[in-house]
């Protein structure tokens, strides 16, 4: 990718645009060019962006924080919309997406128990793909025994849509998990669980979980 | 259909959990309105199977009250939700009183009788229906005085016909006459209905048209309504039109659970086509 060209200083233009926005689709476009400026001076009037109703919007100030990576997550943590259950959903997104492990307990606690099922779906989500990477091995293995416990327990949640999105999540994170640990035993039992006609009524959920264990399988004989 | 952007359950002004003894006896008394009317929708959304549900549901299902517009009350709250919950029983024994409910004055409650007649696949619901519906959109499809809704709850009332499943000339004539209402929601359950008797792209086609409405109420609308009918070839529209995840995820279930692959094993299976559905839905998580 050939690097941007020097930014602006400050995106001010770009947010003063933001703001005059007058209609829906006026407001989705000013969004998509702050977004697509990339830079750490937009993310709060992105982070405002999805509190507007406006899901196509949202969507742009989503790529656009995701984009921006860590120099997202302050300003995305700050900022949590605790009355907007939608403008929560897309904000978690976000982090779900970034992957940074400052969001682990916010992903936790939308997860076990944010009102929004829209909410605990994105934070399930992005409980399976936190880049740990960078931290040290020991730390890898206990952020990702917490996550571990969040989908566990995300696993019997009352909305079908969560619980897909903790087969998704599990399948990710079990990948990363050595098969001889007992996490990688217990994530296995709750995937089967959610396969299975007896554990789970929602035809789509078992699909997607039987889809993660056949994908599982198939890694194990690598 | 109408959709919000996301269901939440009245549960947490309700107060504390409850059992199905205590939901059956809050229902049974008349006292306390609102304690009925939280009952008759637990028992809806537990899909209880105790026969003194579906009992207690349809005599609720006969009491009148008026609104209460200064408490958020609608008329008749308790007959309405009960109505509600005997779609989610699926008990064909619920089907006689939700046909006469379909009679009552109250439009609202005619609204969730036929809801819940599509839900249940009655098929005796197919002429009454057909025939409350056949003035046309400039009679049942009319608004009524002072007041946004429609002389019959078209809507509902379409949705049901497509549920029910029945695809006679008469039936498909009746629904056809709806897909010019002018009112895009109404439009889109005339499509949704066609689509599902018919299977015939052309209504897919026009549920699609209905995706890139400027109104986003219309488009969450036409996500639901493709999804009921399961037609993938509306994947990448939806993918792309401008609403919640949410509404995306919940279209997209229903392409993978009513669409082709799935007509044929009476479930849908892990072919190629259906792991594409899934791979767009784990996008929008």
């Amino acid at each position: 990718m050939p690097s941007p060209p020097p930014a602006a200083a400050e995106p001010s233009e770009l947010i003063e645009a933001l703001r005059q926005a007058d209609s829906p689709m006026g407001l989705l476009l000013a969004t998509r060019r702050l977004a697509e400026a990339c830079h750490p001076g937009a993310a709060p009037s992105l982070v405002e962006v999805l509190g507007f109703n406006n899901p196509g919007a949202a969507v742009a100030a989503v790529d656009g924080l995701i984009a921006l990576g860590e120099q997202a997550v302050e300003p995305l943590l700050d900022n949590l919309d605790g009355h907007n259950y939608g403008a929560r959903a897309w904000a978690v997104r976000a982090l779900a997406g970034i992957g940074d492990v400052r969001g682990l307990e916010l992903l936790e606690s939308a997860l076990a128990c944010d009102i929004g099922p829209s909410v605990r779906r994105a934070a399930a989500r992005g409980l399976g793909q936190l880049r740990l990477n960078a931290l040290p091995l020991d730390q890898q293995a206990s952020v990702r025994q917490r996550c571990l416990d969040a989908l566990l327990a995300g696993g019997g949640d009352g909305e079908w849509v969560v619980r897909y999105a903790v087969a998704v999540a599990l399948e990710h994170l079990l990948l990363s998990i050595d098969r001889a640990q007992p996490g990688h035993h217990s994530g296995l039992r709750a995937l089967q669980q959610l396969a299975a006609e007896t554990g789970e009524d929602t035809p789509v959920v078992r699909l997607r979980s039987e889809l993660a264990l056949a994908r599982l399988a198939g890694q194990t004989e690598h | 259909m109408a959709a919000d952007a996301e269901p939440i359950d009245p549960s947490p002004a309700a107060g504390a959990p409850i059992d199905e003894v205590e939901a059956l006896r809050r229902l049974s008394q008349s006292e306390d309105l609102s304690a009925q009317y939280y009952a008759a929708w637990w028992l809806g959304r537990m899909r209880s199977q105790n026969p003194e549900a579906l009992r207690l549901l349809c005599q609720a299902l006969g009491q009148r009250q008026p609104r209460q517009a200064e408490a958020g009350v609608e008329a008749n709250a308790v007959a309405r939700n009960a109505a509600r919950a005997l779609g989610k029983l699926g008990q064909a024994g619920a089907i006689p009183h939700l046909l006469q409910a379909l009679d009552d004055p109250d439009d609202g409650l005619r609204e969730a009788a036929a809801r819940s007649l599509g839900e249940l696949r009655a098929s005796a619901a197919v002429e009454p229906l057909c025939s409350r519906l056949a003035s046309g959109p400039t009679v049942a499809g009319a608004p009524q005085p002072k007041s946004s809704r429609l002389q019959e709850p078209c809507e509902a009332m379409l949705e049901a016909l497509g549920d029910i499943g029945r695809s006679e000339a008469q039936v498909l004539a009746v629904i056809e006459s709806f897909v010019t209402h002018e009112r895009p929601l109404i439009h889109s359950a005339a499509c949704r209905a066609l689509l599902q008797l018919t299977g015939d792209s052309r209504w897919g086609e026009q549920l699609l048209a209905l995706l890139e409405h400027p109104q986003l109420q219309v488009r969450r609308a036409a996500l639901m309504d493709l999804g009921a009918a399961g037609w993938r070839p509306a994947l990448e529209p939806i993918r792309r039109t401008l609403a919640e995840n949410s509404l995306k995820l919940m279209a997209l279930r229903g392409l993978v659970e009513n669409g082709d692959s799935a007509a044929g094993a009476g479930a849908a299976r892990l072919d190629d086509d259906t792991t594409a559905l899934l791979a767009v839905m784990d996008d929008l998580l």
